[in-house]
């Protein structure tokens, strides 16, 4: 049962296969010829055997005094041999031989006369070949009767036993001495077939490693050099799709980039005849003022989109990188609220009225995570908003907490992503007076990525008791560490 | 698993397919003849006409044996015979299975026709009881060969080939 699972293996199988062939044909072909060896050789010496018996039966006969006496039959018995015993009726010779293994079938025979007869008799001690010779008295007209006179030779097969046990045991020896052989044959073909699979999958693992140009030679002309070349086929396949979709991808980007950094220049220029025109506001009339403050609103929120379509760019880029200082969240956070005007707006719970929580981080970008966060959760979501700070172990954590009806599955899973509009269930401000500025879609994806690269995380989802709930999670030591 | 079990059931085959395995009864030819109370002898009866008697000393004997008895004459059992007397019954006998060669110690004038055919009748009929064919011929070697004395001669009581 051990073998089994050492079986699995492809060069383990081929060889246990080959071996077991090999085994067999040669445990096969010797059998064949040693078995037919085996008969031949018992064959002759039982026709040897019976010549011999009937030529010394032939010479003795004619001096044979008939019908015979106990001393003639002792002397015929003698001519014949050691291990001849001669009958005629109830009369024997007196010498030994082992006449039990003269089976009645045989006396039978004998007795009929019609010719010599032999029986091959197996016993616990060996093998046996019982002769049985009846005499013939052949008139001067040529008409034969048996005469009564009858021999038995039983002669002991032991010395063709013990050529055949030197054959079955150079037949065995014939066959260990293959297996060794067989295996090592068999090992050198698996290994044929085996370098090249092994060759195929480190190509593979290459390939899965990133480096899309590795290739596997094909060598040869059957069916692993054919597998070779699909898998080859499939690997080019793979490296143009990729690198054509890698192709889109940046120049989608170095687009995003490059309008973003144009529209900058032209858009500090109209910030600035807008902050003109929102001082001068009071002095219009009243639909020109409405005009005016949409105009200064929109224009804010082309600055930021172009701001954060330039974060953006720098996450894309690889070339974000954070200005990390030493500061206590606690008092960060109330500046952010502080600054939106939202700290009358908010819950903000902290560990302790005058506690600090002091961290290592990108100032300006965990004010942008927050102002998101709070922004979202007043935007979209129903007060009381509540906004807790505390210090979990290694990690600081900032909750965002408001009491709407919290977020469906789909924005759930979606929350993250570019360009997510968020739930259309969630109310969008108040609809009345000062109108809110829709968000980008760029907010809580880019706060999710200023979060991954201080090393921490930004999770969101629904508060059983209230609604949608999102965590900032980071690590005090500073990104790195 | 089932290589090993496989193995030992072709090694059990192979040890089995070389031992001498129990036969039933069967035939290896021809049964031996020659026994006999004694050798048949031909002498002649009152019309001169072949007469087959056994003399019964026991034993067959060898063709030389018949023949010489034959030499020794008929004794007092009231047969004739037709070769004459003689002091030397030595024979050689040399034999094939379809001829008998008999070099007796006699010329072709001590033998009557009917005295050769007592000789090659005698030596034909040992012939076939020591298991030699019935259509055997013999040829007589005299001490003073004629023409056509060592000619292949049959028995006249020998039955047609």
């Amino acid at each position: 049962m051990r073998l089994r699972p050492r079986l699995r293996g492809l060069r383990a199988r081929l060889v246990a296969a080959s071996a077991l062939v090999a085994m067999l044909s040669v445990g096969a072909a010797v059998w064949a010829a040693a078995a037919s060896a085996s008969r031949s050789l018992v064959d002759s010496y039982e026709r040897q055997v019976v010549r011999s018996t009937v030529d010394q039966v032939s010479a003795v006969a004619p001096t044979l005094t008939y019908p015979p006496d106990q001393e003639s039959l002792d002397r015929a018995a003698g001519a014949v041999g050691p291990d001849a015993v001669v009958t005629f009726r109830d009369r024997r010779s007196a010498a030994e031989a082992r006449t039990a293994l003269v089976t009645d079938a045989l006396r039978g025979a004998v007795r009929t006369g019609d010719g010599v007869v032999t029986q091959r008799v197996r016993v616990p001690e060996g093998a046996w070949l019982v002769v049985g010779v009846p005499v013939l008295a052949t008139a001067p007209d040529g008409s034969a009767r048996p005469s009564g006179v009858e021999v038995f030779v039983v002669q002991d097969l032991a010395e063709v036993q013990d050529q055949l046990d030197r054959m079955t045991r150079t037949v065995v020896a014939t066959t260990a001495v293959t297996l060794p052989v067989a295996v090592l044959l068999a090992l050198a073909a698996a290994g044929t077939v085996l370098r090249p699979v092994r060759r195929l999958r480190d190509t593979a693992t290459r390939i899965a490693a990133g480096d899309l140009q590795a290739r596997s030679e094909p060598r040869g002309a059957d069916e692993l050099a054919d597998l070779t070349r699909t898998v080859n086929g499939m690997a080019d396949a793979v490296q143009d799709s990729v690198t054509r979709l890698q192709r889109l991808q940046t120049d989608a980007r170095r687009f995003a980039a490059d309008v973003s950094h144009e529209l900058r220049t032209p858009l500090s220029t109209l910030s600035a005849v807008v902050e003109v025109l929102d001082d001068a506001v009071d002095d219009l009339d009243e639909d020109a003022r409405e005009s005016a403050r949409l105009a200064v609103a929109e224009t804010a929120r082309l600055v930021r989109l172009v701001e954060d379509l330039m974060e953006v760019a720098r996450f894309d880029a690889g070339t974000a990188r954070l200005q990390l200082d030493r500061l206590d969240v606690v008092e960060a956070v109330r500046r952010t609220l502080h600054a939106r005007g939202w700290l009358g707006e908010v819950d903000l719970r902290v560990p302790a009225p005058d506690a600090q929580v002091w961290a290592v981080l990108d100032g300006r970008r965990l004010d942008v995570i927050v102002a998101n966060l709070v922004g979202n959760a007043l935007t979209h979501g129903a007060r009381p908003v509540l906004v807790e700070v505390r210090s979990e172990a290694d990690d600081v954590v900032v909750v965002v907490r408001d009491s709407g009806p919290g977020l469906s599955a789909d924005a759930l899973e979606h929350a993250f992503d570019r360009f997510s509009k968020g739930d259309p269930a969630r109310s969008r401000g108040d609809g009345t007076g000062a109108r809110p500025t829709p968000g980008s879609g760029l907010g809580l994806s880019l706060a999710w990525e200023s979060a991954v690269l201080h090393g921490g995380v930004l999770t969101g989802d629904n508060d059983p008791e209230a609604g949608a709930r999102f965590t900032l999670r980071l690590p005090r030591a500073g990104a790195g560490s | 698993m089932s290589g090993v079990r496989a193995a030992a059931v072709l090694g059990a085959l192979l040890l089995a397919g070389c031992s001498i395995p129990s036969t039933g009864v069967t035939g290896a030819g021809q049964a031996p003849t020659g026994v006999a109370p004694g050798p048949t002898l031909y002498f002649l009866d009152d019309d001169g006409d072949l007469q087959p008697r056994v003399r019964e000393t026991g034993s067959l004997g060898t063709v030389a044996d018949a023949v010489q008895l034959l030499l020794v004459g008929p004794g007092g059992s009231g047969s004739r015979t037709g070769i004459a007397e003689t002091s030397v019954t030595r024979v050689v006998v040399t034999t094939s299975p379809e001829r008998v060669t008999l070099r007796v110690p006699l010329a072709p004038t001590d033998v009557t026709a009917a005295g050769v055919d007592q000789i090659v009748c005698t030596a034909w009929a040992s012939h076939v009881q020591h298991g030699g064919s019935p259509r055997a011929t013999v040829v007589i070697d005299f001490t003073i060969p004629t023409a056509r004395s060592a000619r292949p001669r049959t028995c006249p009581l020998a039955p047609e080939p």
